[in-house]
């Protein structure tokens, strides 16, 4: 089995032992963050903020190259970080106005459309100063657990233990304004402050979910989990536990489906997500909601 | 916050736009504490904008709103004033019971680390029994009927201890008995929380059966005393008007282009006829 293999053999498990811990680490994230982001039907939101991170991509390692930095670390990862962000904001300012659909929609073409242009510039030049290439373009989009390495876990726990904390602290006002955003001003509740806070660690979570899903797919372990938890439960503790478990089983066969089919070209990033789309399916068909 | 009246609105002018047409234009209007007043205007009248400005959410183009004694949007921030929407914009999919949509109210004011206490509890439980909705307290939130769920979201307004309720269009798809028993719903909570409510409706039987007062909008408030109750003359004045219905005490007639206003039994209507 090369799963054991890859994991157990000493010469193998520095490679792998990064990104499972990675990929385990934003499960629980994701996991938490996900019955939210659902159920005030920000996937999409999501979606934008992952694509605007690829344009910080792009843009990061342009700079890089031009500047003669070259390659890619955890120290750029951040730059992506504050670019995303950055773009969060943007759409939560954006959605004040009630134009929310047409700036992602915006933000979303456009800063796919900058970052391929300036990954091909960065990867030129690169090439011509006789520097390391960028990371692969599929990995940037699909995700790549052997791209991630202890700096990035550490990262990673870091953004993490941000998002999950910010969550427990603001749990009150976050979810009486997630509830009914009309009434939250009457209970004191700053419904503009709340939303750019959930959106500013959906951002984190999007990013750091990128080194394993991509950012094509680093949504789907954003919404996924939480739609199977609400399809499971309808109180708010089993949602949370559903979807942790759901994330968890998602990740963990993600995982193990790539490492064993991992010949045929089969990623993490679609393996976590299929495995998560099968468990919604089963789930859906089988329990319905119940309490 | 001073013992003056609860809301004071003085020459009060509204319109979405500096070159667009008054939505409201110079009312003046005053609420009592404990007083319930009703607001009853055609669908576009102003009434919804009238209670956006009174929740601080709009500022007037012109004159000024006072609650309790001060700005809105400080009476707001301060937990005085409760509020339900018109139409129901909470997310009904959430999973929520009923009694932890309640705790809402009093849990955005704990700090974070500290628990909800047994007062705040008992708060939850007491705005659950005063809108008679105590027994749905462990139901989830979205399986309740549109009537259940305008009352857990009034207990949940009323748990926060505001000392003015708005409400806009309470009573929109209750049906005539519903309506009547949201009325003494209302008379409830005034008598047992001392709370002040303004009810904003089209519907003219909600607005009897909830109202001490009445005031018509269209674009324009106007008031006229009744210090006598009903009386042959007030029903002649009201009837030379398109609609009249009587309940409770209260009297309401619809409204032509100035719209008109009407108070009952205590000759206190708010005072003239607006500008």
């Amino acid at each position: 089995m090369r799963t054991i293999e890859y994991l157990f053999d000493p010469t193998l498990a520095g490679l792998f032992w990064p990104g499972v811990i990675a990929a385990l680490l934003v499960a629980v994230m994701g996991a938490v963050l996900s019955p939210l982001v659902v159920l005030k039907r920000m996937s999409f939101v999501g979606q934008g903020v992952s694509h605007a991170a690829f344009g910080g991509v792009g843009l990061v390692l342009f700079v890089a190259a031009l500047t003669g930095v070259g390659g890619w670390g955890t120290g750029m990862q951040a730059l992506v970080a504050v670019f995303a962000v950055g773009s969060g904001l943007a759409i939560a300012l954006l959605s004040r106005r009630g134009e929310t659909d047409a700036a992602i929609g915006i933000v979303l073409a456009v800063c796919m459309a900058v970052g391929f242009t300036l990954y091909r510039l960065a990867a030129g030049e690169l090439r011509s100063r006789g520097l390391p290439p960028p990371p692969g373009i599929e990995d940037v989009l699909f995700g790549s657990v052997l791209s991630v390495g202890w700096a990035d876990v550490w990262a990673t726990g870091a953004v993490t233990t941000v998002v999950l904390g910010c969550l427990w602290w603001f749990r009150r006002p976050m979810l009486a304004w997630a509830f009914d955003g009309a009434t939250a001003g009457s209970l004191g509740i700053n419904g503009d402050r709340m939303r750019a806070v959930l959106l500013v660690l959906l951002s984190l979570a999007v990013v750091a979910t990128m080194q394993v899903a991509g950012v094509v797919l680093a949504t789907a372990m954003l919404v996924l989990p939480g739609v199977i938890g609400l399809a499971v439960s309808a109180k708010l503790r089993t949602v949370v536990v559903v979807s942790l478990v759901a994330a968890l089983v998602g990740v963990v066969g993600g995982l193990v489906a790539s490492f064993e089919l991992g010949k045929n070209g089969i990623q993490t990033g679609p393996a976590i997500v299929l495995v998560l789309a099968v468990v919604f399916a089963v789930v859906r068909a089988v329990a319905g909601r119940s309490d | 916050m001073t013992d003056g009246p609860a809301i004071v609105v003085r020459d009060v002018s509204f319109s979405y736009g500096a070159r667009a047409e008054a939505v409201i234009s110079g009312i003046s209007l005053d609420v009592r504490r404990g007083e319930r007043l009703g607001i009853l205007g055609p669908n576009g009248g102003g009434k919804s904008t009238l209670l956006r400005l009174l929740l601080g959410e709009l500022e007037p183009t012109a004159g000024e709103i006072r609650v309790l004694g001060v700005t809105p949007g400080e009476a707001r921030a301060a937990g005085q004033i409760g509020y339900v929407p018109q139409r129901v914009t909470a997310e009904l999919g959430f999973p929520l019971s009923v009694r932890q949509v309640v705790e809402q109210a009093v849990a955005t004011r704990v700090p974070a680390w500290r628990g909800i206490g047994n007062a705040a509890r008992e708060r939850v439980q007491r705005s659950l029994e005063l809108v008679g909705a105590a027994e749905l307290s462990e139901k989830p939130i979205g399986r309740l009927s549109g009537g259940q769920r305008q009352r857990v979201l009034i207990a949940r307004a009323v748990a926060a201890q505001p000392a003015v309720l708005l409400l806009d269009e309470p009573t929109v798809g209750i049906d005539v008995a519903g309506q009547q028993r949201f009325g003494s719903m209302l008379e409830t909570l005034r008598t047992e929380l001392g709370l002040t409510v303004v009810v904003v409706s089209h519907e003219l039987a909600t607005i009897a059966a909830t109202s001490d007062r009445v005031a018509c909008l269209r674009r324009t408030l106007h008031f006229h005393d009744a210090p006598h109750g009903l009386t042959p003359g007030v029903l002649a004045e009201l009837f030379s008007h398109d609609v009249a219905v009587v309940s409770g005490g209260a009297h309401v007639h619809a409204c032509d282009d100035t719209a008109c206003a009407h108070g009952s039994g205590d000759g206190d209507a708010g005072g003239e006829d607006a500008p």
